[in-house]
């Protein structure tokens, strides 16, 4: 058995305890502008300081200033608002829902976003277009909003973001294996899957799937226009997926609500052995959802175990 | 004070349900920040207008220079003491202290139990975050951390009180887990199932040896009614069989009436789970939040009660706290508006009896300036509404 791995982070990474209070003090006029923009430029340069010593193949910014996943997208569109809390998931935390408030057009991801100052090759998170769709404040056919947020906000930011050094492309989707899907919708998902497959040109674009069980849906997943799909193996048994998985698995190993860092040996000899039943086309390796919910004591030392354990894995595959 | 089953039977009750915002010299006395004159000011101001007796002394000791642990002690006691009269000015029935003598309701359980370690901040939203800690060890009460605080408001205040303690689920919910699911749980066949029993194990463990040794020692001070505030009560549909064992688990056998508070939900998934909890004696939940601000007394103009007929309908007919202030906004909404929401509600009853009146959660983010306005004006709207059913 003989195939490459390829390791990184997705996803929103904590902010150190230094950052919260500078993003803290800002607000209550304690601070200024300047020292928090020093307190993020800190934040970063130790995330890819971690990333390196791990020697990730791909590089994140950590999304550090995002405010959740969907805000800079709608604060750099017109036609999109966003202000209603609404929990994410079954966590205690929050986002704040998309809401169309006219016809969506982008305009272009903010210069944080794209130049952020972190060596090629980088990897970029985005929504998935059918968490985008579920998650908005909506009342319409949500479908017809997944084909909107697909054409005007999600295409044109790829191009913003594969212009600027951007070669992996990596899609959360944790609404589907949370709510699951009716029927009905998963053509338009794979539709829109589609189109961004084709804005994404040469870039290597995963669908990541998390927060709940997917093993219902891995048929339909694995036909997906994608290079590989991501699955949460703290949700998904790998035993309950269909065999061979017939494209690209990213092993979602290492999870990102839990304070215990996996041992990088037992992660090694538990993908082999998904690997192994699975027979992917191409591995990918991170973790289960991303780290953010982790904090900031223990997301550097689960980065650093998934160094060690595709450095494991690629001596035993 | 009152027995709390008497008190629970008055129609159209009045109370608050937990955190007052800090006041600015409380929050910066406590810090070992300097303290303005505008505080002092602030201090003054309030004293006086709450009649809170003896504020003077306060005052001087805000103005005495950087305070040790005892000066910051008595701040807290003031603290509290201006909350109680803040409640009790507006004309509630039942109070408590704005929860001034805690930091937050999770750190302050935490910060006084056994078998739990701090493992950072983790973000809420934005740029708002809190503490969380990790369970490690064996859970116990270290010391029960609410008797001080409530010893305080039995001497000083001079209504009913009603004490709010953090519940076990929502204990549990908010801390990571490093004894109970284990990484050889994790790694074995069978894993959802251990998952789920390591889940229950820490939430029962918590209601059995944090909350329940609490309560106990609340009790026996003399304390009647307790309210089991629950935020992350609906944080996971799929385990609120959990969430009522574990409330369950708390109360069960203990001389006093309890209640729960539960927050910004959809309400409905609460059901049909909350049916077990039967020793729930009242549930205090939001509903302003998600209402019109139109009068009106029908369904159609009431859309943020629309649950109502499921409280009303469980078998053990416990009490209903409907909020009626919005605590998400400056907006002071009318007594007659306050009236409406009543009026809807009794009728959706038909018995004013288990009715009661209360904000949608604690009013600590809004000044108290904002806080006391709303207030007041429930409880006017309380007055409107017990004229027109002529009781």
């Amino acid at each position: 058995m003989s195939l490459s791995v390829t390791a990184y982070q997705h996803g929103i990474y904590p902010r150190s305890e230094a950052l919260v209070q500078a993003t803290r003090d800002v607000e209550r006029g304690r601070t200024t502008v300047e020292a928090v923009d020093a307190a993020f430029d800190q934040d970063r340069a130790a995330f890819l300081d971690i990333q390196r010593e791990a020697k990730l193949d791909h590089i994140s910014d950590g999304l550090l200033r995002w405010q959740d996943l969907f805000r800079p997208l709608v604060d750099s569109a017109e036609g999109l608002d966003a202000q209603v809390l609404v929990r994410w998931f079954n966590n205690n935390s929050f986002f704040r829902a998309p809401k169309p408030n006219g016809r969506p057009t982008f305009r272009t991801l903010p210069g944080w976003v794209l130049e952020n100052g972190i060596p090629e090759s980088r990897v970029a998170t985005l929504p998935s277009p059918y968490l985008f769709s579920r998650a908005a404040q909506f009342d319409g056919d949500r479908d017809t909003l997944m084909k909107t947020l697909t054409g005007a906000i999600l295409v044109p930011a790829i191009a913003d973001l594969r212009r600027t050094g951007f070669n992996v492309i990596h899609l959360e989707e944790p609404w589907l294996g949370y709510y699951g899907i009716e029927d009905d919708s998963w053509a338009p998902f794979e539709a829109a899957m589609s189109v961004l497959r084709a804005a994404a040109g040469d870039s290597t674009v995963i669908l990541h799937t998390y927060y709940g069980d997917v093993a219902p849906h891995g048929d339909r997943l694995r036909r997906m226009p994608v290079d590989a799909i991501g699955i949460d193996f703290d949700e998904t048994d790998a035993e309950e997926l269909p065999a061979p998985w017939g494209t690209g698995l990213l092993a979602g190993v290492f999870d990102g609500r839990r304070s215990v860092t996996e041992a990088a040996g037992d992660v090694s000899e538990f993908v082999a052995g998904v690997v192994e039943r699975l027979q992917p086309t191409s591995l990918f390796l991170s973790s289960g959802t991303d780290l953010e919910l982790s904090g900031p004591q223990v997301a550097p030392l689960k980065v650093r175990a998934l160094g060690r354990a595709a450095e494991m894995l690629r001596e035993i595959l | 004070m009152k027995g709390g089953s008497s008190l629970l039977s008055k129609p159209l009750l009045t109370h608050e349900l937990g955190s007052l915002a800090k006041p600015n010299w409380r929050v910066k006395a406590i810090a070992g920040r300097p303290i303005e004159d505008e505080d002092i000011a602030e201090a003054r101001s309030w004293g006086r207008r709450l009649g809170v007796d003896g504020h003077e002394g306060l005052l001087k000791l805000l103005g005495s220079g950087p305070l040790d642990a005892d000066g910051k002690a008595e701040v807290k006691r003031w603290s509290s003491r201006y909350g109680v009269r803040l409640l009790e000015t507006v004309g509630l029935d039942v109070v408590y202290d704005g929860e001034q003598q805690r930091s937050e309701m999770y750190a302050w359980a935490i910060d006084h139990a056994d078998g739990f370690e701090w493992r950072g901040s983790v973000r809420a939203f934005d740029n708002k975050y809190y503490s969380k800690a990790a369970v490690t060890g064996p859970i116990s009460l270290r010391v029960p951390y609410h008797n001080e605080e409530f010893e305080l408001m039995r001497d000083f205040a001079r209504v009913d009180l009603k004490v709010p303690i953090t519940g076990a689920y929502t204990i549990a919910d908010w801390s990571f887990d490093e004894r109970y699911y284990t990484e050889a749980d994790r790694a074995a066949h069978g894993w959802r199932k251990r998952r789920r029993d390591a889940r229950q194990t820490f939430i029962v463990d918590v209601a059995r040896n944090l909350i329940r040794p609490n309560l106990e020692a609340l009790i026996g001070l003399g304390a009647k009614w307790l309210q089991i505030d629950e935020p992350g009560g609906s944080t996971s549909p799929q385990e609120l069989d959990l969430f009522v064992e574990s409330f369950n688990e708390s109360v069960r056998g203990l001389d006093a009436v309890f209640s729960t508070h539960l927050c910004f939900s959809d309400y409905n998934l609460f059901f049909p789970a909350i049916e077990g909890m039967t020793e729930c004696r009242q549930f205090a939940v939001g509903f302003a939040n998600y209402d019109s601000r139109e009068l009106g007394t029908s369904s159609e103009a009431r859309p943020g009660y629309a649950v109502l007929p499921k409280f009303r309908d469980l078998p053990y007919e416990p009490v209903l706290g409907i909020g009626v202030l919005d605590i998400h906004t400056d907006f002071v909404e009318p007594a007659e508006l306050v009236r409406d929401r009543i009026l809807h509600s009794v009728e959706v009853f038909s018995d004013p009896a288990r009715i009661h009146v209360i904000p949608d959660c604690g009013l600590r983010t809004r000044s108290w300036e904002v806080a006391y306005a709303k207030l007041e004006n429930m409880v006017a709207g309380v007055g409107l509404a017990k004229q027109s059913l002529g009781i």
